[in-house]
């Protein structure tokens, strides 16, 4: 049976992070990464309607909790490969190789992730696997041997062909992701996971994470709109921007 | 050792950058001629794969592109086939480190690398001027295209850059519906200034057009006055806006994180400002 293959990652939840007085806390708990999420639905929806199988792979943190939310949401099964430290680079080669054993029809990605929002993930691993590639995909259809995409490309859209097997990124507004039940959680603890650690150590090493903020004068004006607005006009004239 | 530079970009404004921060002999790639670099070669269309197969023939030690879609595309297609690591969204370039904006905009993070190395920039103001001994070739993208390009549809009324606006009247879901936009463009008239939005009201709901996305994932802007209109000031907003001179925020939740992120915050209801505001500006 052919396959489809939902890429996703494990992140700190971001709506969670906090820039505390020592830095940022990353302490937070997991989750699979926005985008991804709707690249996994994108999977489910395929498998659905192609009868295809549904994989998943997931690099990085493998957090349980997180996989097993992917596989009630409908994978068949996931490979989750651990790897302490990561860059783009080391992440494609380990995910390369887990694709070549599945030789799938279509694999589906996320835009960018919530971590580290680079977007260039996806074409990177298109040319380790010499995939035809389709980036920020809004609409995707299978045709026999064909796979048709709406691409979202900020001020304009473009409908594109490839051959199979391809690959895809796709945004955020292409679906909505399901959120499974009680019977889809329960099913999902069945589903197999095949774990694999690696080893590999990235070239682009991280030297520091420091909190990203600009003092700002945090006036707050209340009060009458009439008044309020004069005030800010004085403010605004006193700092030589009107 | 003699190296190989390449900046590639869709958008001019980039290339600009790849040249502001790079130092030595450069190859610049784009779809138009722009006399820029040492060598201008100038291709015939946008295929990211051919593209990235032009560049990777060059065997450069360093790959510059911009950030735009397609570019990142191109960009992390050269870097597979190159088998080198790669960098996206960098704001600060110097010798073997780079920094970038991370965990939805609320760190930068500080990296070291090596070369080769292929490297994503963003956009920034640069004074470079054309080249007159540039030398021009015109490329040929030879191959086979693998994805063939059915259709592509414009939006109506171009699209305005964001990116070098000096005043900018944002609004956000507060702003409550697609018809009260026109509160705040009246007022951006006023001001002189252009209009842009969150995510949720350009990308999801569609009261602007997708390219007036200011954030993370949008256009990061740096006005001298930005005016957050009904906007809760998530990180992934104030990853674009950190550069502004002065942030003026309108919110009914005086708890709302816009607050502690701007210098004034108007408590109150945005339709009502934007008409008073207007108003009193037209009098000035
Ligand atoms: C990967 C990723 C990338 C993202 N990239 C971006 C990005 O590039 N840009 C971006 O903007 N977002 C981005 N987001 C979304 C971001 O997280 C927030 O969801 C978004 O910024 C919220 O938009 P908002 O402030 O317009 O809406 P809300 O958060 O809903 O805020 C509305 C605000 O309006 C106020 N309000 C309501 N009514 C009124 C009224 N009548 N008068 C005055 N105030 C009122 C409310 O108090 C509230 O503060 C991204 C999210 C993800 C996951």
């Amino acid at each position: 049976m052919s396959s489809v293959i939902a890429l996703f990652k494990i992140v700190p939840d971001d709506t969670l992070i906090r820039i505390t007085q020592t830095g940022l806390d990353l302490n937070v708990p997991y989750k699979i990464s926005t985008y991804d999420k709707n690249a996994i639905e994108e999977a489910v929806r395929m498998k659905e309607k192609y009868s295809l199988k549904a994989m998943g792979i997931t690099a990085g943190v493998t957090d349980r909790k997180s996989i097993r939310e992917a596989l009630a949401m409908g994978l068949d099964e996931v490979v989750a490969i651990e790897m302490r430290e990561m860059d783009i680079q080391t992440t494609a080669e380990n995910i390369a190789e887990q694709v070549k054993g599945l030789s799938p029809k279509l694999i589906i990605g996320g835009e960018t992730t919530t971590d580290s929002s680079g977007g260039v993930f996806i074409p990177y691993l298109a040319s380790l696997l010499n995939y035809p590639i389709i980036t920020y995909v809004k609409s995707l259809t299978l045709i026999e041997d064909k796979v048709r995409a709406e691409r979202n490309l900020t001020s304009f859209t473009q409908t594109v062909e490839s051959e199979l097997p391809a690959i895809v990124s796709v945004v955020g507004e292409i679906n909505t992701p399901r959120i499974p039940g009680v019977k889809q959680i329960l099913e999902s603890q069945k589903k197999p996971v095949k774990t694999i650690n690696s080893t590999a150590i990235p070239k682009v090493k991280i030297t520091a994470i420091t909190p990203y903020t600009i003092q700002r004068k945090k006036v707050v004006i209340e009060g009458k709109m009439d008044e309020a607005v004069d005030k800010l006009l004085q403010y605004l004239k006193g700092e030589g921007v009107l | 050792m003699s190296s190989t530079v390449v900046i590639y970009s869709e958008d001019v404004d980039y290339i600009k950058t790849g040249i502001a921060s790079t130092k030595g002999k450069t190859i610049v790639i784009s779809p138009r001629e722009v006399r820029l670099g040492d060598e201008n070669h100038v291709i015939n269309e946008i295929d990211e794969q051919l593209i990235a197969e032009y560049i990777a023939r060059l065997k450069p030690d360093l790959v510059l592109t911009g950030s735009s879609k397609r570019d990142k595309t191109v960009a992390g297609l050269t870097a597979g086939l190159l088998r080198v690591p790669i960098i996206p969204d960098v704001i600060e370039l110097s010798e073997n480190k780079a920094k970038r904006v991370v965990y939805s905009g609320m760190a930068i993070a500080e990296l070291e690398f090596s070369y080769p190395i292929v490297i994503t920039l963003v956009k920034k103001n640069t004074d470079i001027r054309e080249n007159p001994d540039c030398k021009i070739i015109k490329a040929d993208l030879s191959g086979n295209s693998k994805v063939k390009v059915v259709e592509e549809k414009h939006k109506e009324g171009g699209s305005i850059d964001l990116s070098s606006a000096q005043i900018i009247v944002s609004v956000g879901r507060g702003v409550g519906s697609k018809e009260n936009v026109k509160y705040a463009e009246e007022l951006a008239n006023a001001l002189g200034g252009a209009v842009g939005g969150s995510r949720p009201v350009t990308a999801e709901l569609g009261w602007l057009p997708e390219d007036r996305q200011i954030g993370l994932s949008g256009t990061k802007v740096k006005p001298k006055l930005y005016i957050a209109l009904g906007i809760s000031g998530q990180p992934q907003h104030l990853a674009g806006i950190k550069d502004s001179k002065i942030i003026v925020a309108v919110n009914k939740d005086k708890n709302a994180p816009i607050v502690e992120n701007a210098d004034y915050t108007i408590i109150g209801d945005v339709i009502e400002f934007c008409k008073v505001f207007a108003q009193k500006v037209k009098g000035i």
